[in-house]
């Protein structure tokens, strides 16, 4: 999994996930609306994942299948994986169902790996050959995951072309460029 | 940028890989009579006029631009050997065998000493079609990434090829062979990958596909030694880097990936 510091990580937790408390809880005011500072057994709420996990972990809450993977998002993917737009729904897709999935549902991890297969399979491969104006259409429906390794094929592929251009070898460092003021 | 540490892969810039290939060995005539030259890399013999000798490209490349030899072209890089190979290249699914540094040669070549190959347009062209021929032929590869084991293997690329794909082609590694293992084992306790993964589960891209060689330091050092022994000054120097080579070059040589 990812480090503790990684930055993706701690992004990927903090999306929402609906939980169901088993245990009633004194203290806290999770919904803006409850005016008293208490949350009743068997009421349902949303926390964010971070929480939700060390919640769970001492059996005081259980958490429910989060809002990008319900079945409407499982019709889209199996109709046109492609063209899917899961950076809407859920920028880091990819590493909130691997977290998630443990929790709530198994096969979670079979939709997303599915999901990346086929997103794969047809938008891509494609990544080091796209002209840069198709790119940008391709570039609002990617999560965070896709667009790295897009952006790493797209740059190594203009460093290569850039390469073969020639061009001088020797670079001016752009302090040189900077005018000096006449001496007073 | 060599090494760079953004997701843990090193990655190299193509002026790099071109460093690199500027090892290989190309044939020249030179016109000068010189002594041999001694390296950390090795001695390249005396030089006599018109009698050719083999010597790194980089050092060719340096002569012919002082306009002390002529180049001459690598055996591959003739007419009917390139159209042969277009030729296989089109017709088969396999990549056909060519010196692992082709395009980086060819490129400096054109660039340095187009006047010492014959027909170099027609060259020129045909080793532009075997590339892109080839680059489609990696990327219809790429495509079959999601059916395969943990193992690649590719083989005959060329560094270059191997250069543009490899930021690309490792993390998508990475992210697949995640989403495999996070079906087959989902870990309940976050404590509990603390511990360190274990290296050998990574996916393994196999020595003919991925081979980062190890970076030559003794080039640069025998580029500079080479221009200061022409321009006869600075003996120290000289000095300094034959008591250098007398130790490391046993060491350099034992480490040169061959």
């Amino acid at each position: 999994m990812g480090d503790y510091y990684d930055i993706d990580d701690i992004l990927a937790e903090e999306d929402f996930v609906p939980v169901q408390f088993h245990k009633a809880v004194n203290g806290v005011k999770i919904d803006e609306s409850s005016e008293r500072g208490f949350v009743e057994q068997d009421s349902k709420a949303e926390l964010p994942f971070w929480l939700a996990r060390g919640l769970h972990l001492q059996q005081a809450i259980s958490i429910k299948v989060p809002a990008c993977f319900n079945r409407n998002t499982r019709l889209e993917i199996e109709a046109d994986a492609g063209s899917v737009d899961l950076r809407s729904r859920c920028s880091y897709f990819y590493e909130f169902g691997c977290k998630v999935a443990p929790f709530c549902d198994k096969s979670i991890g079979l939709l997303v790996s599915y999901t990346f297969k086929a997103r794969y399979k047809e938008v891509l491969y494609k990544a080091h050959t796209k002209a840069f104006a198709a790119a940008s259409k391709i570039m609002n429906f990617l999560t965070k995951e896709e667009t790295n390794l897009y952006e790493a094929a797209q740059s190594s592929m203009a460093a290569f072309r850039k390469w073969r251009m020639g061009g001088p070898r020797l670079q001016r460092a752009s302090i040189l460029g900077r005018k000096r003021k006449p001496a007073e | 940028m060599a090494g760079q540490s953004g997701s843990q892969l090193s990655l190299f810039t193509p002026d790099e890989v071109e460093f690199v290939a500027e090892d290989e060995l190309v044939e020249i005539v030179p016109n000068l009579r010189m002594d041999s030259l001694n390296f950390i890399c090795g001695d390249y013999g005396p030089f006599y006029p018109q009698i050719a000798i083999q010597v790194p490209l980089w050092l060719a490349l340096a002569l012919k631009k002082r306009g002390k030899c002529t180049i001459r072209p690598p055996q591959w890089m003739s007419i009917e050997n390139l159209t042969q190979v277009l030729e296989g290249e089109r017709e088969s699914h396999a990549f056909q065998t060519l010196p692992f540094h082709y395009v980086e040669i060819s490129r400096l070549l054109f660039d340095r000493a187009r006047d010492d190959i014959p027909d170099v347009y027609m060259v020129r062209s045909l080793v532009e079609d075997i590339r892109d021929v080839r680059f489609h032929k990696v990327e219809t590869n790429l495509e079959n990434f999601t059916n395969s084991s943990l193992v690649l293997q590719w083989k005959n690329m060329a560094a270059m090829e191997v250069n543009i794909i490899r930021a690309f082609s490792g993390r998508a590694l990475q992210a697949f062979y995640r989403h495999e293992n996070e079906q087959a084992v989902p870990d309940l306790d976050r404590t509990q990958d603390r511990q360190p993964q274990n290296l050998n589960d990574r996916p393994r891209v196999c020595r003919s596909f991925c081979c980062i060689p190890i970076f030559p330091l003794h080039h640069w050092i025998d580029k500079i030694v080479f221009i200061s022994c022409l321009l006869d000054y600075c003996p120290t120097i000289v000095f300094l880097w034959r008591a250098y080579c007398l130790f490391v070059v046993p060491l350099q040589r034992n480490l040169r990936p061959r």
